[in-house]
């Protein structure tokens, strides 16, 4: 538009001036009012950048908040378990990786709390500090079961190859809750946690040997070996005589109930060495097995050998005494057990051929052979013939020596096809008659009006 | 050249579960009311009901459809399903037996040696995954078939899967993997 234009065409006047209506720019004829030219409103979009609007309205972005708390809470957590800066900062990173994947972000604010306890709970492993799960879960004050479930998804979602929990490892930590220093009991009572810490892992070690640790819970069994080594650092009588009740009262942690099973069960493994000792004269028994103690853990891998060739030869002897031929070669037994399982009346088992050649004979150093065949015909009858492995050998997991009893299966059911005739007549056995039907509903009626009085 | 090299490891199959539909409305309290062996749940809106000759027992919803569980074989299930079915005519509902499909099948099995788990679990990870402190057994998981092996230290495992034949695949595939692991039956 060039400025000169100087007629208005509605009444000729050359009269124009410039008149901006707000940021238009007009030029408007004075006399008659009319307006000449205008500007452009607004520019053209030119299409530089693409602003959403949603940006060009936000203030500043914040990170969410409860992130931001999550993350604090991790630091909490952190420090009450004294741990170092970089379990610090690795959990906080596992943290925010993890609550901002799908599977997290819109859980409950308790999950979330929960997540936080296990981010920590997977850096500690990582890094060599290892906690249990239980600790986590009382800090948290959740249900172990929670923080399970939420671990496995966490490691399953991050990828992340944790070392397996060992409870050696745990010792330590674990042995710490006690309190049974000498600033906390009196001085015949009390015990340094180096020396307590030692002799509890050895007993932990000497019971994963012996089938005790493998598939129980750990906690009890960190409890019942510090009650043990506690007892057997000074064997007195008024050690021996206090009970893990009281014990645990006396070092202010919680008592487990399955600690006492392990208590049972490892003293009886400690008398089974005990026995071995050559210098002990006198029978061992779980009442005075603790003084033994210390001997048996110095020379636990000797006294093991030796327990286990003795329960060999034992088991030779009374083979050879009742003079039955219930020790066959190997080859023999598998065959007898193979003709077994083909005519067994083990109905519903499945057979599957495999080739194992060499799973047959179990590797080196099995003080042990007569365990191989019975593995396949203790699953199926339930009459085995001969006991399972567990009554043979000298250790064997509890499950083993005491193993549930299997319903006994029915052998008609092998010819079933699914599409046989049903009868009526045993279809019938299953409704009641019209007179059972109304006795019913009248007794449910009486019970019912007298259960309301 | 003999077999005697050969070993059957048995699979014992506990537990089959099915589901099947009727394709009518159940009234739950005529069952209640008319069939024996029969319990009625009003709170979870279903009824159980109890068969002996496959030893199966039976969730039913008044929507026509019905979980049998129990069974000791696919077959087992499914002429129990069709007793049942059979059952439910005879008390007056017009029944049509459908859909019936295996959903779950159980079964252990035993190996003749035990198991080394965190050397198993270090060998196969990520697909095994062991927490002592949760569970004592080590869990396998074939995503491709579906099923999940737990693997006991004693030998003993248990598979579920979604029909025989994936279980018996199952046993198939993680016997190896065991048998690497494996712990001399001394101790």
């Amino acid at each position: 538009m060039s400025a000169s234009v100087t007629r208005c065409p509605g009444c000729g006047s050359s009269n124009i001036v410039d008149d901006d209506l707000y940021c238009q720019a007009q030029r408007v004829c004075v006399d008659c009012g009319s307006v000449v030219s205008e500007g452009v409103l607004t520019d053209d979009w030119t299409g530089d950048t693409e602003i959403s609007y949603s940006r060009t309205t936000a203030v500043a972005r914040k990170p969410c908040l409860n992130l931001i708390k999550g993350l604090q809470r991790v630091k909490a957590i952190c420090r009450i378990l004294r741990v170092n800066n970089e379990i610090e900062n690795h959990s906080q990173a596992y943290y925010t990786q993890a609550y901002q994947h799908d599977a997290f972000i819109r859980v409950s604010l308790q999950k979330k709390e929960v997540l936080a306890g296990c981010c920590v709970l997977v850096s500690c492993r990582l890094l060599n500090w290892p906690v249990t799960m239980g600790t986590i879960s009382c800090l948290l004050d959740a249900d172990p079961v929670v923080v399970g479930a939420v671990y496995q998804e966490m490691i399953k979602i991050l990828n992340i190859k944790a070392p397996v929990f060992i409870i050696n490892d745990v010792m330590e930590a674990h042995s710490q809750e006690y309190k049974i220093s000498s600033l906390h009991v009196p001085e015949e009572l009390a015990e340094n946690s180096r020396d307590l810490t030692k002799r509890a892992v050895a007993l932990v070690e000497l019971a994963a040997d012996t089938w005790i640790v493998t598939g129980r819970h750990p906690t009890p069994i960190m409890m019942a070996s510090i009650y043990l080594s506690w007892q057997s650092l000074k064997p007195n009588k008024h050690r021996l005589k206090l009970t893990l009740d009281k014990f645990c009262q006396m070092a202010k942690v919680n008592k487990l109930k399955p600690a006492m099973k392990r208590i049972a069960e490892m003293k009886e493994v400690l008398c089974k060495l005990g026995r071995e000792i050559p210098w002990v004269r006198e029978a061992v028994t779980p009442d005075n097995v603790m003084q033994q103690v210390e001997d048996i853990l110095n020379y636990r891998f000797a006294l093991l050998r030796r327990a286990l060739r003795t329960h060999e030869e034992t088991l030779q002897a009374e083979s050879e005494a009742s003079g039955e031929d219930s020790l066959p070669e190997e080859a023999a037994s598998s065959q007898v057990a193979e003709h077994g399982e083909q005519n067994s009346n083990a109905p519903t088992a499945e057979e599957y051929e495999l080739n194992a050649e060499s799973a047959q004979r179990p590797r080196d150093g099995n003080d042990d052979p007569h365990t191989e065949p019975e593995g396949n015909t203790g699953g199926g009858e339930s009459q085995a013939p001969a006991p399972n492995w567990g009554k043979r050998v000298l250790f064997a997991p509890p499950c083993v020596v005491h193993p549930k009893r299997r319903r006994v299966e029915r052998p008609e059911c092998k010819d079933v096809t699914g599409d046989e005739d049903i009868s009526d007549s045993e279809i019938d056995s299953y409704i009641r008659t019209p007179r059972e039907a109304r006795e019913f509903a009248q007794t449910q009626k009486m019970l019912s009006e007298s259960e309301k009085t | 050249m003999d077999s005697s090299n050969d070993e059957a490891l048995d699979i014992i199959i506990t537990n089959v579960v099915a589901t099947f539909r009727v394709r009518c409305h159940l009234n739950l309290r005529t069952i209640a009311l008319e069939g024996n062996n029969v319990i009625y749940k009003p709170d979870c809106g279903k009824v159980l009901m109890k068969l002996r000759k496959p030893k199966i027992t039976a969730s039913i919803w008044s929507s026509g459809k019905i979980i049998c569980t129990g069974a000791t074989s696919e077959d087992d299930a499914k002429l129990g399903a069709r007793r049942l079915a059979r059952v439910l005519q005879k008390l007056g509902f017009r029944v049509r037996f459908s859909a019936f499909k295996v959903v779950n099948v159980l079964a252990v099995c035993s190996m003749p040696f035990s198991i080394a788990l965190i050397d198993f679990t270090v060998n196969n990870r990520p697909i095994a995954s062991y927490e002592p402190e949760l569970h004592p057994a080590a869990t396998y998981r074939i995503k491709h078939i579906k099923a999940t092996v737990q693997v006991f230290s004693t030998g003993s495992i248990t598979v579920t899967g979604p029909n025989v034949q994936t279980v018996a695949t199952a046993v198939e595939q993680v016997y190896p993997l065991l048998f690497e692991c494996r712990k001399p039956l001394r101790k």
